[in-house]
């Protein structure tokens, strides 16, 4: 074994400056010089209790550190992220017309690990070891007894573009989907700020995919934009499905009432190829030539369930993109030491398919499976729970005013979990403050 | 104004209701879902519809005409079809609609909604959603103050899938 | 519950005798009582069986779903604003009372 120099130094660093490495502030600079190599260690073991390493700070990674943190106050949790401050994906279509400020979707990520009580550390995940129980990110490698996989989506450009990863980088640069906490967002909003006129073509992803009423909502509120500033805009929203869906027919309403010459809505647009140099995109529902673009990519499970092995693999052997799990305890099929919870979620009945991708769910199972550690490492029996759903989607600028669906879950005599879904597609604003009051019990549980 | 704190007071114990569903509290409906079967099944003719149509008429003569029936071309969500009716005519203080019947043709129970208006209504336009057990047609009926009776009918195909009947 | 009424009006000041658009939907399971439970008995039969809506006192719409309205029904209906007052809704189900709102109109 060869005893590197700085073995020692590294043993001071974790010692004493704990707080500039949590924080990822200097930490890097102190570390730097001779202490990064694939085997260097991103922490050492502190405590009795057993180490759950949770990947992936956002909705879903954020609630599990919290609620670890009080079913188990003696366990060591370290949560990864790789993105500097807290980025809300809801509200995220409200804040494009201002209903909502800049400060309100970005939250710091510090003040929570604080609060809570759990390390934090800023970096990517970069790949993971099931059969040596550790994970391999950008500040080096961790190793665990718990996993919890909480890394959101990605976006399966493959499926437009093959191997050709100039062609999805252009398109990502240039009509980025905007569903992924990251800077798209941003240039989304600048977007539709200095559009002057023209057609603008948003692809929805097959289903399952991230928060399947908010494409809708995105265009809804863009279009509002439009209108309201009198730009001559014409929204396409090219839908795979062969209908809107959730709150199909609010969503109706409110495009043939309030924006009839902005919203068209075309059925069964299935993306058949997308040649974004020349602006032009076909599908099942006829070809479409564009000024701008919204291009939503078919999503898949985030990276790091892919690096886990654990993605899923269909009746035609070919992968699901969603993780292979148990869908009552959320554990990866066959390793019982790693979760997945959130977005990234593979299929939980024959009867519905997936949770819906949203936060208010990835939150649920984040505490969901909190308990279920805390109850296995106090060796009771864990108990199967079951979460359910609320969305509320701005539809109207001004008044401000909101449809909602909700869903509910039981378990059948089948054994399986049957879903229930209520679509309120009457708009009203008091459905736009219940949203606020959602978001403010959310951002209360794992974030402020 | 005593409606509008009234409707306040509502609004904060929504609020209040929607913090505990964002905690986890859940409503009851879940039950629902847990049903296994239903005998519900589609009828195979229309008599029971003709039957309450014929109640409806009464002595009058029905027309096909007055009655505006808006269906969808499919109902892609057989679980909930929109179905708006309105009177086509005028409604005036000597001339309004009394009563308005949907009928689902062929669902197990054929009548699906009684609407009844009031000279004070001042219109006899209303929508709601159906759940159809099959491709049916839908009929409406309408009674006039002064007795006279429009009736009209539609076709609706409707997607395969429950209609959680 | 937990949910209640949600009401929309395409105007609540609206011109004198103005014809006054509304929208309203309520949660509610319109069980058929022709499905069986999971043991194969019939699940009693539970409906919304009667809507009515009156400006002030007067009776404007008097609505009686039966089995083939769908869940958490949906009603749409229009009404002339002859005065200023509250438009009262009232939902009822086997049970009783089931939601009541109230929105208040005043001519413009
Ligand atoms: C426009 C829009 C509107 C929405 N509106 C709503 C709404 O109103 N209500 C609702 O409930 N939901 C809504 N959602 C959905 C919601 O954002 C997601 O369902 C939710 O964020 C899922 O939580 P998650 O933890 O699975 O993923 P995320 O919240 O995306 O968190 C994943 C985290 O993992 C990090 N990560 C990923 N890979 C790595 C890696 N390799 N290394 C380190 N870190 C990594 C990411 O940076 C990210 O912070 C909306 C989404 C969008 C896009």
């Amino acid at each position: 074994m060869i005893k590197s120099p700085h073995f020692t130094r590294r043993k001071l660093l974790t010692a004493a400056p704990s707080l500039a490495l949590l924080t990822g502030i200097g930490g890097a600079a102190l570390a730097a010089p001779e202490g990064l190599t694939s085997e260097t260690l991103l922490m050492s073991r502190q405590g009795k209790g057993p180490r759950i390493v949770i990947c992936g700070g956002g909705w879903g990674g954020l609630s599990a550190a919290r609620h670890l943190r009080e079913e188990l106050p003696e366990a060591e949790i370290i949560l990864l992220e790789r993105n500097p401050i807290f980025w809300s994906c809801p509200m995220s279509n409200k804040w494009l017309i201002d209903v909502v400020d800049t400060a309100f979707l970005t939250q710091d990520l510090l003040r929570p690990a604080q609060k809570w009580g759990y390390s934090l550390v800023q970096c990517e995940v970069t790949n993971i070891d099931r059969a040596a129980k550790t994970v391999h990110t950008s500040k080096g490698k961790v190793d665990y007894d718990f996993l919890i996989l909480a890394g959101g989506i990605r976006n399966a450009y493959e499926a437009w573009f093959g191997e050709d990863r100039q062609a999805a980088e252009y398109t990502r640069q240039n009509f980025g989907s905007a569903y992924i906490p990251n800077s798209e967002h941003l240039a989304l909003k600048n977007k539709i700020h200095n559009f002057k006129g023209g057609t603008i073509v948003m692809t929805l992803p097959p289903p399952p995919h991230r928060c399947p009423p908010s494409p809708y909502e995105r265009a809804c509120v863009m279009a509002w934009h439009f209108k309201v500033n009198k730009i001559p805009a014409k929204i396409l929203i090219l839908d795979p499905k062969p209908q809107i869906a959730p709150i199909g027919a609010g969503y109706k309403a409110a495009f043939e009432e309030l924006y009839p010459d902005i919203i068209t809505h075309v059925p069964n647009a299935k993306v058949k190829e997308v040649d974004p140099y020349n602006k032009r995109i076909m599908t099942e529902a006829g070809d479409f030539d564009f000024d701008d673009a919204v291009f939503m990519p078919p999503h898949q499970a985030s990276d790091m369930v892919w690096y886990a092995d654990l993605i899923g693999k269909g009746e035609d052997g070919r992968p699901t993109g969603w993780a292979d799990m148990d869908p009552r305890f959320f554990t990866a099929r066959g390793d019982d030491s790693v979760y997945i919870i959130g977005d990234s979620m593979g299929a939980i009945s024959p009867h519905f398919g997936h949770y819906p991708k949203s936060g208010h769910v990835a939150n649920y199972i984040g505490r969901i499976v909190a308990g279920n550690i805390g109850q296995r490492v106090r060796g009771e029996d864990v108990v199967a729970e079951l979460p359910d759903n609320l969305c509320y989607m701005l539809v109207n600028g001004d008044p401000q005013e909101a449809i909602s669906v909700e869903f509910t879950y039981a378990v059948g005599q089948d054994g399986l979990v049957h879903q229930t879904q209520i679509d309120i597609d009457v708009r009203t604003p008091d459905l736009m403050a219940e949203d606020f009051v959602w978001i403010d019990g959310m951002f209360n549980d794992f974030l402020r | 104004m005593t409606s509008c704190a009234e409707l306040n007071r509502r609004q904060v114990m929504i609020m209040g209701t929607a913090m505990g569903a964002a905690l986890g509290v859940s409503p009851l409906l879940g039950t629902a879902a847990a049903a296994q079967s239903s005998t519900a099944a589609a009828r195979a003719d229309t008599a029971e519809s003709d039957r309450i149509a014929a109640d409806f008429i009464g002595a009058a003569d029905a027309v096909s005409e007055g009655l505006a029936l808006d269906l969808p071309a499919l109902g892609d969500n057989p679980s909930a079809v929109p179905v708006r009716v309105h009177v086509t005519e005028a409604i005036t203080d000597d001339s309004w609609c009394e009563e308005l019947i949907v009928l689902a043709e062929r669902n197990p129970m054929p009548l699906a909604c009684r609407f009844r208006f009031s000279q004070a209504s001042g219109a006899a336009d209303v929508a709601v959603r159906l759940r159809l057990i099959e491709t049916m047609h839908v009929r409406a009926l309408a009674r006039m103050k002064d007795g006279r009776v429009f009736d009209t009918r539609g076709q609706i195909t409707v997607a395969a899938g429950g209609c959680g009947l | 519950m937990a949910n209640p009424p949600r009401i929309w009006l395409s105007n609540e000041t609206p011109a004198k005798d103005e014809i006054v658009r509304v929208r309203a939907q309520v949660v509610h399971i319109m069980e058929s009582g022709l499905r069986l439970d999971a043991a194969g008995a019939p699940i009693p039969r539970d409906t919304l069986t009667r809507f009515e809506a009156r400006l002030g006192e007067t009776l404007v719409l008097d609505w009686l779903p039966e089995t083939a309205i769908s869940q958490n029904p949906y009603i749409e209906f229009t009404f002339k604003a002859r005065e200023s007052a509250v438009l009262k809704m009232t939902w009822t189900d086997q049970h009783g009372v089931l939601a009541e709102a109230g929105r208040q109109i005043t001519l413009s």
